[in-house]
């Protein structure tokens, strides 16, 4: 019976062989010529319109506000490109302070996630104690709770302790990432246990095995994780929109949010600073297509 | 778009001989486990105990502690409120516009892409890479698109010589053109994993196939279909849960307008904590759909399971 | 002075909290970058832009470019761009919500615009800090340098929490050229003045005839604000009228013959072909702009728009009394100071912007609004504004919305209410189903107990 994939990369203990993500495969189908031919055509047309939003996108925000306000006419006509929306919008310095907020919130809850998930995802893969099922159990149940739906009482927490227009009150809740401690739990069952056994007889601790041992053998998991957990906190809007209030402090998708709103009618500028919103990301994803497509199909975390 | 997560599959049994032998690592395991363990109550546990608590008050976002105690009252109140109803329908639509295409275009592309030999970077490209930008880019593109007169979806429309809808002004339209936008950004994610499905399909199955005098159709149909089953059973679900929970796209595209007509479950639920600072019956409201939420992620747990079981 | 506002839930525990980060050696993260910097501000609480007056608005259009001027002159003479941030919101409930929740997460802007309907309810929910008398002549200013019925509005319970900036009420504009072949403007080319139904539905069939289409336009497609103004001016002119809400928001006080009366007559308006059924909001004043309708029911904030119009001769006029007494809806936009702690500098910067913007109230009114501030009201030089004072009379006879925690500007019982008014006037209800809705709509906020 043909395996399904899901179940076989995560049984590759996340280290997968990126056989997806390839473009040769094992089941490369040869049917006839023809089919093959009007399926690259037909999905060659799909991915041309696919990509029209976000080549208009770039296109409006090479124009003029003035151009742009006279309507998709007039932005296709234009042979004269220029940088005035990107000068404006880099040079204003709101940009800046929104890279910087999504880049200390995303990165901080990273660095949270991955070490205290790995953690305890150590405690229930390695460690014998007592009520270890339940643990498990209990945390399993947390992959059931919406985070979203949690908006109002999060955003309750955080006033009671001061902690709103902080970007701990981003990073905060975006920790306990239950999917995290799956993925490293997942990887940490199909270690062999050689590697800890003889660090032990050495007289490693616990805590020694864990982070000299254990955690360089999971590079690749750290790295899936990192990644997408980096890609979801950047991302994340419904969060930040009610904790973070001030202009200086929004991160980049709730700067966005509030453009829409104050930026009128220039369009060009708010084509623009989509497409600065965007880089960053695009860039990651050019960087590191692997392992961020291996981390959807082997996981299945979405943003 | 919304924070989802798959789960993993249940545990191959886990040794339980450990329970009965000395247990040493007792205390290490909870140090082990308390950083996580602490978060996790703080910002999981605890927001849901304490939303479950305030729905029965008349909490308010800038009173000072519990308010009056409501009883039911705000349960009553949404229960019987028009819009409230009118969001969880929205919501529905929203679910209904998207999860189909998102489905079976996403399962179209993967299989023709699966056919095509080259080029593969350049199809992941186009339809992935809209995926992992925010829902903030995403909106301004496509209110950009829809801008009425001007944008570029009304001048294409009467390029046809169609009249033109200001897509995101009209009731009947509004939630079709949150759909379009949604449907743009997110079928990367299916495409991906139905990808990697079809191309774990062994590559005998098909040349078996083929000799017998399967046409390509009759493969995909009694072939690929078939084996994708859990895939697409897996995605749906995945799908309705995250449109349950959808936000992003109506907040920036519509803010729940024209009037309330594309308004969805937690757009109703942070106007009532956030704007009209009824944090109590937004509770209420916020408890309803978290229900129906774990309803489903329980049906997909069990199915998981059962998958599982089975294969 | 260091006034300690009145907060909902306690202020010393957010500065134990930042003071406590501050020394926990993460205020070194503050020295490295700035004390007011977001950095130090997002990872310690430290208040940002110490310095700087920080300014939030919902002016959008061609108010948005007007305030720039203003907010320029301001830092031309403050010392350049460092001594103002200012930031633009979409206006409405999108606004309001944004400054509630950043004076709740103790990061509001020194200083605010509200509508004044919507200040009240602010205040109430403990989120303003109030203005006295010793503010006020920090900069030169008194209680008597506002007009009286609008500063007496803005109260409280006696106390005061908002300075008022304008009063912009609904206005009606006209063609001149639509008009003058209609036989309706007098010698010196304006508007003679209509009173009572049966001149104005004559001025309405002779405008309609000249233009062959409407005589009179206000849009009421996703637009729930101005069906609502022009309801509420004709409401309130009927003798028997009184508030639409009552106690607070709590009862509907509406008195249901004026309201139907009205609703009627909206019908009819649009039953006769004199005013469209439907129109959206840049629909509605180019019919007028463009001569297919004579005259244009909006606020007064469009006078920047059709003076940009070549070739259109226009003037504005009062909303002119159709019913028993003069009457027209008209909301306030005020500054309001978010409740936060204040040193006596940041108190002085703030009242200073403030000021600042009154003293320029004549670049305002250019933009239409009745100015508030005696000193540029009273002024020859606004008198000399044409056509600014030929409706300047309409400030005395403003009504503003009922005071309820749902109402105001922008608010959730204008969209509501709003929104039957326009399905009226598209003859897609009746007066009662109208009604009907609006009663069972509003019911839920009617029964609720106020979150203020």
């Amino acid at each position: 019976m043909a395996t399904q994939t899901i179940g076989t990369s995560r049984r590759r203990n996340g280290v997968s062989a990126a056989a997806p993500a390839r473009a040769t495969t094992t089941t490369k189908v040869n049917g006839p010529r023809t089919f093959n031919i009007v399926a690259g055509i037909v999905l060659g047309v799909f991915a041309v319109l696919w990509l029209i939003p976000s080549a208009w996108a770039i296109k409006t925000s090479l124009v003029s506000n003035e151009t742009a306000s006279l309507g998709a006419d007039a932005i296709l006509r234009d042979t004269d490109p220029t940088l005035h929306s990107y000068a404006t919008l880099l040079q204003s310095g709101q940009l800046w302070n929104w890279y910087l907020a999504s880049f200390i919130t995303s990165a901080g809850t990273v660095v949270l996630t991955v070490v205290f998930g790995s953690m305890a995802a150590y405690a229930i893969s390695r460690l014998r104690f007592r009520g270890r099922q339940l643990v498990f159990v209990l945390i399993l149940a947390g992959i059931m709770i919406p985070a979203q739906v949690l908006i109002v009482p999060i955003f309750q927490e955080l006033e009671a302790v001061g902690l709103l227009n902080t970007y701990w009150s981003v990073i905060f809740p975006q920790v306990p990432a239950v999917i995290a401690v799956f993925i490293f739990k997942q990887f940490f069952d199909g270690l062999p246990r050689e590697m800890e056994e003889a660090a032990r007889i050495d007289g490693a601790g616990l805590w020694r095995t864990y982070w000299s041992v254990i955690m360089p053998l999971s590079r690749p998991v750290i790295a899936a994780v990192s990644i997408l957990t980096f890609v979801s906190v950047w991302n994340n809007l419904i969060l930040p929109l009610f904790v973070l209030s001030n202009p200086d402090l929004m991160t980049i998708p709730v700067g966005l949010a509030t453009v829409q709103g104050s930026y009128g009618q220039r369009f060009a500028d708010i084509q623009a600073s989509a497409v600065l919103g965007a880089l960053p990301l695009v860039v990651l994803y050019l960087l590191f297509q692997r392992r961020i497509v291996e981390g959807v199909t082997g996981s299945g975390i979405k943003g | 778009m919304t924070a989802q997560t798959l789960t993993p599959p249940a545990e191959a049994t886990t040794q339980t001989r450990d329970r009965t032998v000395k247990l040493p690592d007792g205390k290490a395991a909870w140090l082990f486990l308390a950083p996580f363990g602490i978060f996790y109550v703080l910002f999981l546990i605890g927001p849901t105990l304490y939303m479950f608590v305030v729905s029965f008050f008349n909490t308010s976002i800038v009173q000072p502690g519990l308010g009056g105690f409501a009883g039911i009252a705000n349960y009553a109140e949404m229960l019987t409120r028009a819009d409230f109803w009118s969001a969880m329908w929205h919501t529905l639509q929203f679910t209904l516009y998207t999860v189909p295409p998102l489905v079976i275009l996403a399962f179209v592309f993967a299989v023709l892409a699966n056919r095509v030999q080259r080029g593969q970077w350049f199809f992941r490209l186009a339809f992935f890479v809209p995926f992992v930008l925010p829902s903030a880019c995403i909106s301004l593109i496509w209110v950009f698109l829809f801008t009425p007169a001007t944008g570029l979806w009304p001048q294409f429309q009467s390029l046809l010589g169609f009249t033109q809808t200001a897509v995101l002004a009209d009731p009947t339209w509004a939630m079709v053109g949150i759909a379009v936008a949604t449907i743009w950004w997110t079928i990367g994610f299916n495409f991906v994993l139905y990808l990697a499905g079809l191309q774990d399909i062994p590559r005998e199955l098909y040349e078996a196939a083929a000799v017998d005098g399967a046409s390509p159709w009759h493969q995909i149909r009694y072939l690929t279909i078939p084996l994708l089953r859990r895939t697409t059973t897996l995605v749906i679900l995945l799908q309705i849960i995250a449109s349950l929970k959808i936000f992003d796209q109506v907040y920036l595209m519509t803010n729940g307008g024209p009037g309330i007509s594309t308004q969805v479950a937690l757009g109703l639920i942070t106007g009532t904590a956030f704007t009209d600072y009824r944090v109590g019956a937004a509770s209420a409201a916020s408890v309803l759909l978290f229900i129906v939420i774990v309803v489903i992620a329980v049906i997909r747990q069990l199915f998981d399971r059962a998958e599982e079981r089975k294969a | 002075m260091t006034t300690s506002p009145s907060g909902p839930r306690g202020w010393s525990r957010r500065s134990f909290l930042s003071g406590a980060l501050a020394a926990g050696g993460l205020g070194a993260a503050g020295a490295l970058s700035g004390c007011g910097s977001p950095l130090a501000a997002g990872i310690a609480g430290t208040p940002l832009n110490p310095g700087t007056v920080t300014f939030w608005n919902l002016f959008g259009g061609g108010d948005g470019a007007r305030l720039q001027t203003m907010l320029d002159q301001y830092m031309a003479e403050h010392g350049g761009s460092s001594s103002l941030q200012a930031a633009t919101f979409a206006w409405g409930n999108p606004y309001y919500t944004k400054v509630s929740l950043a004076t709740l997460g103790d990061k509001p802007p020194d200083v605010a615009v509200a509508h004044l309907t919507r200040s009240q309810n602010l205040a109430t929910a403990g989120l303003l800090q109030p203005i006295t008398d010793d503010m006020l002549s920090l900069v030169g200013l008194s209680s008597t340098d506002f007009t009286p019925s609008v500063w007496e509005n803005q109260q409280v319970d006696g106390t005061s929490y908002a300075i008022p900036l304008d009063t912009h009420p609904l206005v009606l504009f006209y063609n001149k050229q639509v008009c003058e072949q209609a036989g309706l403007l007098d010698g010196d080319g304006k508007l003679t003045p209509i009173a009572g139904i049966e001149q104005w539905e004559a001025a309405l069939t002779a405008a309609k005839e000249v233009t062959g289409e409407y005589a009179v336009s206000y849009s009421n497609v996703a637009d729930f604000a101005t069906p609502w103004r022009v309801f509420q001016t004709f409401y309130q002119q009927h003798a028997g009228a009184t508030p639409f809400l009552g106690d607070g928001g709590t009862e509907l006080t509406v008195d249901e013959d004026a309201a139907m009366d009205t609703l009627a007559y909206i019908r009819r308006m649009s039953d006769q072909g004199w005013l469209p059924s439907a129109a959206d909001y840049a629909g509605a004043q180019t019919l007028m702009f463009t001569g297919q309708s004579a005259f244009y029911l909006e606020g007064e904030w469009e006078i920047t728009t059709a003076q940009a119009i070549e070739d259109l001769d226009f003037g504005m006029v009062t909303v002119p009394q159709l019913f028993d007494k003069p009457a027209v809806q008209a909301d306030s936009h005020t500054f309001v100071l978010p409740a936060m702690e204040r040193t006596p500098e940041q108190m002085e910067l703030a009242m200073g912007f403030i000021k600042s913007m009154l003293d320029q109230s004549l670049t305002w009114a250019e933009g239409g609004h009745i100015p508030s501030y005696l000193p540029t009201l009273d002024s020859p030089e606004y008198a000399a504004l044409t056509p600014q004072s030929d409706y300047a009379s309409s400030a005395d006879i403003a009504v503003y919305d009922a005071q309820a925690w749902y109402s105001g500007s922008g608010s959730t019982f204008e969209n509501t209410v709003g929104a039957q008014i326009g399905l009226v006037q598209q003859q897609l209800a009746t007066p009662e189903q109208a009604m009907a809705q609006i009663r069972s709509q509003l019911s839920v906020y009617l029964d609720t107990p106020s979150p203020l």
